[in-house]
């Protein structure tokens, strides 16, 4: 794979304007604030600030509007077809969202960045099967094979968190190994390596720390695309099972009703749209703070 | 060079065998075609005679290698879904209709990607390169398929400018083309944006400024030329990620091409449909990326060949 | 280097664009004639020209064919409108002799039909890959060709139901044997020759057209020169094919009608009921000595199926999921207007089977539930069917009620083909919705449901019922069979073997201004058939 050249001009450039956006993108205050406020904070105190419980159904309020429709101030949001409070299950979601991101976005990591670092450094055979591995789970539909599955061992939490980790994996292992090739042509493994240092001493001493960043970096724009796909896979019918309310499920569940009940798959779509935006803000911003070398697509 | 490009091509096709038994291996974990054929009340004795028509009852690796064997040879058994058709004539049949939506979602982002990506890197930090930014963001933060029905409603009931869903000439197309291509848009932005920096910096532009050669001649001419390169390494993996949307966009608009062929193909338990339609996404995915390689290879010889 | 570069990268993009370019040129418009009639639907299980090669559900190619028992559009009682102009049947129902109307011809000019062709159609729709439901009707029959017109099908023992399996559910499309003798079953892939008032015109995926036969061999003649089906999975899209006009019906889930109706839409329903239905406490395989057999399950407690039946509130569901028009179910599989209906199941419903938590609450705690059974929790399965968009969230509504009263539950999430698995494996340990449609003759239904031979997604089974249902295939004597069908109707009410939920009527919504009216009679598994009866508008 050809190592894309570095991009440091984001720093290097000189501030020459002073202008709001700028400030903004300096301290992120506008993407974090909408991240604690539709993410972080519900998934955290769900319990304490949800009005209802989400499974709580109640049937004589059925597909009620959100108050500004002609609602009430009993379900803000409105309800869906069983008379669960919209705002509720966004908030409970939120859970999820959070949940599946985090663990789905660990492992992957994990394992992206240790076979990475491993074929970065060992070369050779490591580095050729490493490598295949990465091009053949690009070439992979795994949608596809996520739904060819799900088929007949019905949808989970964890084969959610499977997809995730296959679908991320493999673009960690690239960049780690692309950053990993060039670290270990450099001064101060050579020097470690003069001093005796072992190979895992110096994987893990001396590589591991400087591609930290990346990782971060790359990880923390992967929550967008960990929220969309759910999203997907709910589509299909195999994210995260009914009746928990996943935001991807409450999307794909309203989407049939997007006329006359939109609030139902509108605000967890909004969620969606604020959380994905703020986080890839973030992202931009963590990336100029963190590692500028990095080009994300 | 040439060796570096023999290399790809194995290892391309190493891949590309590997792929062959996961997905061998995937379609017989996934049940019993006969759960999805064979009627409600089918006998024992109907069961075991469709068991051995397809050869079910056989052990698995004298299953895959005769797959394999006919694989090569371009058959990929008859489709147990749509009878009296071959599993890679269906697939074949449908292809085109994937290709012309996705071509169409590739040309789009292009046209709209790269200026939008080349005015943010030359008004780099301005309101405007915020706002491109967020633009190109929005298509990312939102699930296609809703942005998908979005779109049919506003659009095709609402205003009634063009049809809502299914297979047709060009008005058919652009409503699904665009909810693909927004998705790629930021990704293409992006790219396109840091490339433009970077050579907005080389030495050459700079000389060109000082010739008084004009700021939109080194823009549009110069500049551009020269970082297109960037998002054209992108295109192996757009095409990547257009084929695997096509499975949602393709199943909102009704639009019969592979990706809804795929999900019918796994509801209806079609083993020979399925593993036919990953091999060929694995093709096309693997092709395109070997060309895009070859191309940046030729294109740059600098590039490392590891 | 710059300029191979840049030359280079020029060709690439130019080539992209080039190629978008030719690849979106190259699309056949899609013509459009005032006087076509297109359909969204549901698309069918299985592409085919070949029918037998289908679960014998909707066949897309429906309209072109036709069978040998036809289908009154009101009543849905078999009358002569097939392609038998009458049939006899022997005193012990062995023996059915089917004359074919004199008149009766294939599409583009395969000649007249004759027994020849019904023995042909039967032998493909028989035969060892055929996969329809109900083959095993149709197996087993001595064929005599008496003469061109008349043939007669002699079995071993009665076949009550032969008429059932030449008709609207039925299996047997009669096909040409002069085209299948000159050009094979590819002839029929290509253009399948029927005998219906419209005639194949050419399919392409998602789509199918066909033409109005003129001077059709019945006399009668369709309002619509060309009929189309436009298949799409999506039911928001589906809406919005019929909003657009690009659709003048559609086939839509209960809960997206409103919408329709608010846009000046209108609903037209099958004649009668198509279907029933109902949840089931499946993987009961209670007969003595079935290894299957799981007596600690919580629902082989009949006090724990009477809880779960009176957990439900019926009166919501109907309102909540089918969008109040549906009927209550009172016993699966019994029917009106079928043999052995029992006016006093009806009648005791509120009294058996209403909507009493509270006393849910005392059966459960009479079965010791949840601690007197090792696994309490209820799997409720969430699956979507053909033709059956609620299942889902009727699952969580079932859930939802459940709760209420004190089970423990959850939800399973599988598909349609994986339940019908589980079944078969005789391991559906769960409780699955299911639907008898079109609603099948008693005896057929009770075979369905209650034998071990019958559909996997049922899984009640005890000697007694299993013994009542042999009886009842056994017995001629129309009497007797009418009082056996009653008691054994009764014996799985008082079982409470099932919860039985809906009856309700297939629904199509049309746009007025283009179809005035489509009288058919719902005998169909989806429900739809009669399509030359689709009238136009303003005509």
């Amino acid at each position: 794979m050809s190592t894309p050249a570095s991009d440091t001009t984001s720093l290097a450039d000189p501030i020459r304007r002073s202008g709001l956006w700028r400030q903004l993108k300096r301290y992120p205050l506008v993407p974090l604030t909408i991240l604690m406020l539709v993410l972080i904070i519900p998934a955290i105190f769900a319990d304490l600030i949800a009005p209802y419980d989400p499974y709580q159904s109640h049937l004589r309020n059925r597909l009620a509007p959100p108050v500004f429709w002609g609602g009430s101030w009993e379900f803000i949001l409105g309800t869906d077809r069983l008379g669960r409070d919209i705002l509720s299950r966004i908030m409970h979601g939120a859970r999820y969202a959070l949940a599946i991101s985090l663990v789905g976005i660990f492992l992957g990591a994990i394992l992206g960045t240790f076979l990475g670092l491993l074929a970065g450094y060992r070369c050779g055979w490591t580095d050729i099967i490493v490598m295949r591995l990465v091009d053949i789970s690009f070439a992979l539909p795994s949608v596809l094979l996520a739904l060819a599955l799900a088929a007949v061992y019905g949808p989970s939490f964890q084969a959610v968190i499977l997809v995730v980790v296959f679908v991320l994996w493999a673009s960690f292992a690239r960049q780690v190994r692309a950053e990993t090739l060039s670290l270990r042509e450099r001064d101060f493994v050579a020097r470690a390596r003069v001093v005796g240092c072992g190979h895992t001493r110096i994987l893990f001493r001396h590589i591991l720390p400087n591609v930290v960043n990346t990782v971060v970096v790359m990880a923390t724009l992967q929550i967008g695309v960990v929220v969309l796909l759910e999203a997907t896979l709910s589509f299909l019918g195999i994210g995260i099972p009914r009746p928990t309310p996943a935001w991807g499920l409450l999307v794909a569940d309203g989407r049939q009703l997007v006329v006359s009940a939109w609030w139902i798959s509108f605000f967890p779509g909004m969620a969606i749209l604020f959380t994905v935006l703020s986080i890839n803000l973030l992202g931009d911003w963590l990336r100029d703070r963190l590692d500028p070398k990095l080009r994300q697509v | 060079m040439r060796r570096f490009l023999v290399i790809r091509f194995l290892q391309a096709l190493l891949a590309l065998w590997v792929i062959t038994i996961i997905v061998f291996g995937l379609s017989h974990l996934t049940g019993s075609p006969i759960d999805a054929l064979l009627p409600d009340d089918a006998s024992p004795e109907q069961i075991d005679n469709l068991i051995r028509h397809w050869g079910l009852d056989r052990p698995y690796h004298v299953q895959y290698l005769t797959f394999l064997g006919n694989a090569l040879q371009g058959d990929f058994g008859e489709s147990l879904k749509w009878r009296g058709q071959s599993a890679l004539g269906v697939v074949l049949q449908r292809l085109p209709a994937t290709l012309q939506l996705g071509g169409l979602a590739i040309l789009i982002s292009v046209v709209v990607a790269i200026p939008l990506g080349v005015m943010a890197a030359v008004r780099k930090g301005t309101t405007l390169d915020a706002s491109a930014n967020v633009i190109a963001l929005l298509g990312q933060s939102l699930p296609t398929f809703w942005l998908g029905i979005i779109l049919i409603w506003v659009f095709a009931v609402g205003l009634g400018w063009l049809p809502t869903s299914g297979y047709g000439g060009i008005t058919y197309m652009i409503l699904p083309a665009v909810a693909m291509a927004w998705f790629q848009i930021a990704a293409l932005t992006r790219l396109t944006r840091s490339a433009m920096l970077e050579v907005l910096d080389a030495e050459y532009v700079k000389l060109a400024r000082l010739k008084g050669v004009p700021e939109w001649q080194i823009v549009w001419k110069h500049a551009l030329r020269n970082a297109a390169i960037v998002p054209l390494t992108y295109f192996g993996v757009l095409a990547g990620s257009i084929l695997t949307g096509s499975v949602v966009i393709e199943t909102v608009f009704a639009w019969p091409g592979t990706g809804w062929l795929a999900i019918e193909a796994i509801r209806g338990r079609d083993f020979p449909v399925v593993q036919t339609v990953v091999l060929v996404f694995a093709v096309v995915y693997l092709g395109l990326n070997f060309i895009v390689d070859a191309l940046y290879a030729y294109v740059d010889p600098r590039i490392r060949y590891d | 280097m710059p300029t191979n570069r840049n030359h280079l990268t020029r060709r690439a993009l130019a080539g992209v664009a080039a190629l978008a370019i030719i690849a979106t040129l190259g699309l056949p418009a899609v013509a459009q004639t005032a006087d076509r009639v297109v359909i969204a639907l549901d698309p069918p299980s299985t592409e085919t020209n070949r029918f037998w090669t289908t679960s014998g559900g909707f066949g897309g190619i429906d309209p072109a064919f036709e069978r040998l028992v036809g289908n009154d559009p009101v009543t849905g009682a078999y009358d002569n409108s097939g392609l038998a102009e009458r049939w006899e049947v022997s005193d012990d129902f062995t023996s059915w002799t089917f004359y074919i109307h004199p008149e009766a011809e294939f599409h583009f000019g395969w000649g007249p039909v004759t027994a020849a062709d019904v023995a042909h159609s039967h032998a493909l729709h028989s035969g060892p890959d055929s996969t329809l439901t109900g083959v095993q009707s149709l197996r087993g029959a001595e064929i005599e060709i008496i003469d061109d017109k008349t043939i007669r099908f002699t079995f071993e023992e009665p076949r009550i139901d032969f008429d059932f399996a030449n008709a609207g559910r039925g299996s047997l499309y009669i096909y040409s044997k002069a085209q299948y003798d000159a050009e094979g079953l590819e002839g029929y892939d290509r253009q399948p020759a029927g005998t219906g008032h419209y005639q194949y015109v050419e399919s392409s995926p998602g789509q199918i057209v066909f033409a109005r036969v003129e001077d059709h061999w019945s006399g009668f003649q369709p309002d619509f020169a060309e009929l189309e089906f436009r298949f799409t999975n999506e039911a928001a899209t589906k809406l919005a094919l019929l909003l657009s006009g690009e659709a003048h019906a559609a086939n839509l889930p209960r809960e997206l009608q409103d919408e329709a109706l608010a846009d000046g839409k209108v609903i037209i329903s099958s004649q009668n009921p198509g279907k029933q239905v109902v949840l089931i406490p499946n993987g009961l395989y209670q007969s003595e000595g079935d290894p299957a057999h799981k007596p600690d399950l919580p629902w082989a407690d009949i006090r724990i199926r009477e809880a779960m039946n009176r957990a439900l509130d019926r009166d919501t569901i109907v309102d909540a999921i089918f969008a109040g028009r549906a009927e209550k179910l009172v016993r699966y599989g019994m029917h009106e207007p079928h043999e052995g209906f029992a006016p006093e199941l009806v009648e005791r419903f509120e009294e058996m089977y209403g909507y009493d938590p509270e006393r849910a609450k005392e059966l459960l705690a009479e079965a010791g539930y949840p601690d007197a059974f090792p696994d309490p929790v209820i799997p409720i399965i969430s699956t979507v069917s053909p033709g059956s968009p609620e299942y889902p969230t009727l699952a969580e509504l079932v859930q939802i009620y459940f709760e209420e009263v004190g089970f423990q539950t959850e939800i399973r999430e599988m598909d349609w083909a994986s339940v019908g698995a589980a079944g078969r494996g005789r391991a559906a340990y769960f409780i699955n919705p299911v639907q008898n449609s079109p609603i099948r003759p008693s005896n057929v239904a009770l075979s369905n449901t209650f034998l071990p031979t019958g559909s996997p997604y049922h899984g009640y089974e005890d000697d007694r019922i299993i013994e009542l249902t042999n009886e009842v295939n056994r017995t001629l004597d129309t009497e007797a069979r009418e009082a056996l069908i009653r008691e054994a109707f009764s014996y799985v009410y008082e079982q409470y073997a099932d919860m039985p939920m809906v009856s309700l009527a297939a629904e199509i919504v049309v746009d007025p201004e283009v179809i005035a009216g489509w009288t058919y009679p719902g005998v169909t598994s989806n429900g739809f058939s009669h399509w030359q009866l689709i009238e136009a508008a303003g005509q």
